[in-house]
């Protein structure tokens, strides 16, 4: 019985495995198709992109675009498999990561032979973080993006604290957030920092090395990263901030506490452009200003783009030129901004934002003026290295397992452990 | 079936009535309250086992304030219920479930033809190498898989099989070890007695295979099949890797789609979680009265 | 092998060429699937590879960065060898009470064996955030329960010493799984076995130690091995919800793994720590196989 039963089993295969989806199609001669990888993200939904690529076939006729869509979660294993293999990688495709520029294609001939784009049609900033690498062009930077701090204006009412300015200080962040806080109805005055050496650190003055990446010492340790985590200490112990189990529970997935920031639970939340989408579609009236600043320093904003590229594995570089530049220049931008919720990184478009005027794009647009976080740490390749070796010293404060006097002994103590993996580091990558 | 194992079958079907009527002469109070304890006692258990889907139950009918809001509802306010149609809205989830199914089916036909036959081997007959093969065979389950992944999708690329369903289907016709080694420790515990005696009747080494072992070993299968279907809803790295057209992605991979990069919309991913996960329990709650049978059914002397 | 072969009876011969024949599937499979990128990580595990650029040969370089120089590598190994210790017993125990259970010849089963078997179907992000939910210090469900009899709970994922058990029981919850296993192993028991004891005036109790558990020793040995590998590759509670943290508590080797293959990308250290985490398993499982002659009783 069984072996008559697998016969018909292996015919059902056979039948089944005809009717599978043929993805080779036979391309014509003189069209050229460009393999192109990107995400579904508010930003740029699915539907927005693929009129992207219909729109730009339209006044290509000699260029097909094989449009990809993957989640935002398998994006990064799906490249690094394909460039690890050197192999089956798109023509055109976010290179996010920054290790993934080696295989990225060198736009500067390209750049250098475009009348309609260059250096100078973005924002300056952002081409240099994200366009820049070593000596290379690696891509384009897409749309803009920064973390700030919103604040709810109903909370700030209801407690009597007045809205906070940009000038604001690290110290009236703590002082706003204790008077925000109340206990009774598990309200919070203000986050805490996802993660050191961010902003915050920055606005101190504090970075992890030395610039020239040979030294841990008085840096790590340094009076600026000590004044930085000891405004943390603070924060943690004024009860003012959630706990790291409600921020993690509540903040979604690392991004942001935009659920808690809505609920009205939380006075005071560093978040995002897309964050700030959701805020005003559940119309909730908040400001937004920048994370505060340390009187006498310069500022920093933490601020993305995402460089979009071609890889130097391509076969038709030219084309995949031909439909980067559309994608990441002026035109495609436009549509991405009027079909979806792209902030474009071009300042002429980007002026073109249907509610520009309004006071919190006004608030968005002049923290993308500020230094960026990225400056540093892009340059820096062994930044998370370093910083996982001195994790513990974020982990104790967090927990409030040490005192505030211990906080120096503590980055003392870690030193040694970041020394080590800096040198791995550094010695892997060659210098 | 042959004439030996019926007599046996009838036998024990006796041996069991026996055992009913003892039962309910002697011991029937006393079994009415263990059934009672038993009831009270999975009850509470179950309950403890479901909470996280009645609160994912609750959470998909609520509105995105609510889901965060102190002190948090079990029963919503208002329940929500076009959340469900919104999740189906927003992404082609019958279409993806339709992929998983398609992919469930053509592993299961996969493993059914390659395991058994490799179990048997293992299992039953006589070979020079035999221990090295099986330890072989064993430690392809502890090779992390992620390290597998950049040599395979080179070697799936090479034989053009990138963008179609062949890299998640193929290997499934060699054996799953996990499978294998299953199988393995359930036919050894089949009596040999049975193979011999259809040896004795001149039966072939592949018919004592398909009519004595594998009938036998129905709960085995069972776990096979369940597992397959499990497995394959649910893997999510290999698809990703080698599918490249929006309409072929499995619900694995769809679900993936309403984590965006800024936030997820919790009430519709719990909706689509919980459509998702209904194939996969209907399945199972059908699958698993197979699980009960194999010998303690036939009642052969052990 | 070969001078193994000329000692064979012919009858022994034809079995054994039928063994290969059934074995065929498989050793191509093998070859294909497995020797290819097993070989690949080898090789890869004497390199220095970045992904984007061509492996760099290094010789013993990693294995001897990892013994010598790499504090991470020993937490990653202390923090997974301790949950194996705590997970494995957990829930090779757990499987087999509640496959007992659900072999109780009661109506109504049917419904209370998929209720159980709900755990192990949902995965994923979702899952996640239940159990931070369920284990919320202040709020959480579970801490709120322990509250009414009078105890604090503790701080779960977010206390170090918390945060290891924490995990070990996520994943025991999802018992219903293996329980499903056992349950098709007990069906290998003759009810003639437990009638005879019956007869003989054996309790439940005794009828579990004399007969149950012996003959289910194949289908304990089975889930010994399945758990064991299953418990050293944990990783996805840790990657999702405590990121190893707090203060390396849950810091597990396949998280170690995964950031130095796919976000430090340096993926020839990365294979060699895989390589010596399969050594770890295979030892370990040589080893149980070695003793199972003493305790795994098959029928024939």
């Amino acid at each position: 019985m069984m072996q008559r039963v697998s016969t018909r089993w292996i015919a059902l295969l056979v039948l089944v495995a005809l009717i599978l989806p043929n993805v080779i199609t036979l391309a014509q001669d003189n069209v050229v198709t460009i393999e192109w990888w990107t995400v579904n993200s508010e930003e740029y939904s699915e539907e927005a992109q693929r009129g992207l690529a219909a729109q730009f076939e339209a006044t290509h006729p000699n260029i097909r675009v094989n449009v990809t869509v993957l989640p935002e979660s398998g994006f990064d294993e799906r490249m690094t498999t394909t460039l690890g293999a050197g192999e089956g990688a798109p023509d055109v495709a976010f290179f996010w990561n920054t290790n993934w520029y080696p295989q990225a294609l060198d736009l500067t001939p390209y750049i250098e032979a475009d009348p309609d784009l260059g250096p100078e049609t973005y924002f300056e900033n952002f081409w240099l973080t994200r366009a820049v690498w070593q000596d290379k062009i690696v891509g384009l930077p897409l749309g803009v993006g920064a973390n700030f701090v919103m604040y709810n204006k109903a909370v700030f009412d209801e407690a009597g604290v007045e809205y906070p300015t940009a000038d604001w200080t690290t110290d009236d962040y703590l002082e706003m957030a204790a008077a925000l806080a109340d206990p009774d109805q598990r309200r919070w005055g203000g986050d805490r920092p996802r993660g050191p050496f961010r902003a915050i650190w920055r606005n101190y003055g504090a970075f992890p090395y030395s610039d020239d990446s040979t030294t841990v010492d008085g840096f790590l340790n340094s009076d600026a990263s000590v004044a930085a985590y000891t405004w943390l200490w603070d924060l943690v112990a004024s009860g003012a901030t959630p706990t790291p189990a409600d921020l993690e529970i509540l903040g979604t997935e690392g991004t942001g506490p935009i659920d808690l920031f809505l609920a009205g639970r939380l006075a005071m939340a560093t978040l995002n452009q897309g964050h700030m989408l959701n805020a005003i579609d559940a119309g909730v009236e908040f400001g937004i200003v920048p994370e505060p600043q340390v009187e006498g320093n310069e500022r920093y904003v933490n601020a993305w783009s995402l460089t979009a590229s071609i890889w130097s594995g391509t076969q038709h570089p030219d084309e995949a030129y031909e439909f980067l530049s559309y994608w990441v220049g002026p035109e495609g931008q436009r549509y991405l901004m009027e079909n979806g919720n792209l902030f474009p990184s071009i300042p002429e478009v980007l002026a073109e934002y249907e509610n520009a005027e309004t006071d919190y794009a006004q608030a968005f647009f002049s923290v993308l003026e500020y230094r960026q976080v990225a400056e540093w740490t892009n340059a820096h390749p062994c930044n998370s290295t370093v910083l996982r070796a001195a994790v513990d010293a974020w982990d104790l404060i967090n927990l409030g397992e040490i005192e505030r006097d211990q906080v120096e002994a503590t980055l003392d103590g870690l030193v040694e452990p970041s020394q080590a993996a800096l040198d791995e580091c550094v010695a892997r990558l060659g210098g | 079936m042959n004439r030996e194992t019926e007599i046996t079958f009838k036998e024990s079907a006796a041996a069991a009535a026996r055992t009913a009527r003892r039962a309910d002469l002697g011991h029937s109070a006393r079994q009415w309250l263990g059934y009672a304890a038993a009831y009270g006692f999975m009850t509470v258990l179950a309950l403890l086992f479901m909470i996280p889907l009645l609160w994912m139950f609750s959470t998909s009918l609520k509105s995105r304030q609510e889901i965060f809001a102190w002190p948090p509802d079990w029963i919503p306010t208002s329940p929500q219920w076009f959340n469900y149609a919104s999740a189906f809205e927003k992404y082609p989830l019958a279409r993806f479930m339709l992929n998983s199914a398609f992919l469930v089916i053509a592993n299961t036909i996969g493993e059914l033809i390659s395991v058994p036959l490799i179990a048997f081997a293992f299992a039953r007959l006589r070979f020079p190498g035999k221990r090295i093969l099986f330890v072989l065979m064993l430690s392809t389950m502890m090779l992390p898989g992620q390290i597998k992944l950049i040599p395979l999708f080179s070697m799936f690329s090479r034989l053009k099989m990138i963008g179609t369903y062949w890299p998640l289907i193929l290997p499934s016709f060699f054996g799953n070890p996990f499978f294998i080694f299953l199988m393995v420790q359930y036919i050894r515990t089949i009596p040999r007695e049975l193979d011999e005696a259809a040896r004795m009747d001149g039966a072939s080494t592949w018919t004592i295979l398909y009519r004595i072992i594998l009938p036998l070993s129905r709960p085995a299968i069972t776990v096979l099949v369940v597992f397959t279907f499990l497995w394959t809803w649910n893997d999510f790295l290999q698809p990703l890797i080698y599918l490249s057209s929006f309409d072929s992605y499995p619900i694995s991979v769809g679900l993936a789609f309403f984590q965006g990069r800024y936030s997820v919309e919790w009430n519709l991913f719990m909706a689509a979680t919980l459509i998702s996960i209904i194939p996969v329990l209907v399945l199972y709650f059908f699958a698993q009265r197979h699980l009960i049978g194999g010998i303690s059914s036939l009642g052969l002397k052990g | 092998m070969f001078s193994t072969w000329r000692a064979l009876s012919p009858r022994a011969r034809r079995e054994a060429l039928e063994a290969y024949l059934a074995l065929t599937p498989w050793i191509i499979g093998f070859l294909i699937f497995t020797v290819f990128p097993i070989g690949a990580s080898i090789y890869l595990g004497f390199t220095q590879w970045t992904i984007v650029e061509p492996p760099e040969w290094i010789g013993l370089d990693n294995y001897v960065r990892m013994f010598t120089r790499d504090p991470l590598f020993w937490q990653a190994l202390k923090v997974t060898g301790l949950f194996v210790l705590i997970s494995l017993p957990l829930k090779l125990i757990l499987g087999l009470m509640l496959a007992l259970l659900l072999n109780l010849k009661i109506p109504g089963m049917n419904l209370y064996r998929t209720v159980f078997y709900i755990p192990a179907v949902i995965s994923g992000v979702a899952v996640s955030l239940m159990w931070m939910w369920l284990l919320q210090p202040d709020t959480g469900v579970v801490n709120t329960l322990l509250s009414y009899i009078g105890v604090k709970g503790p701080n779960w994922f977010w206390d170090r010493h918390w945060a290891l058990p924490s995990v070990a029981i996520m994943s025991a919850w999802k018992v219903g799984g293996s329980a499903i296993i056992y349950l098709a192993g007990l069906q290998n028991i003759s009810a003639h076995l437990y009638e005879a004891a019956e007869i003989d005036g054996a309790n439940p109790w005794h009828r579990f130690w004399k007969i149950t558990l012996p003959l289910l020793t194949p289908t304990i040995f089975f889930q010994l091995i399945i758990e064991l590998i299953d418990s050293f590759k944990v990783f996805t509670e840790a990657f999702v919800i405590t990121q190893g943290g707090p203060l390396k508590s849950t810091y597990f080797y396949m998280l170690y793994f995964y950031e130095e293959a796919f976000q430090n990308f340096n993926m020839g250290y990365a294979s060699a720590l895989a390589l010596l985490l399969t050594s770890i398993i295979l030892a370990t499982t040589v080893f149980i196989n070695y003793t199972s002659k003493r305790w795994v009783y098959y029928e024939s």
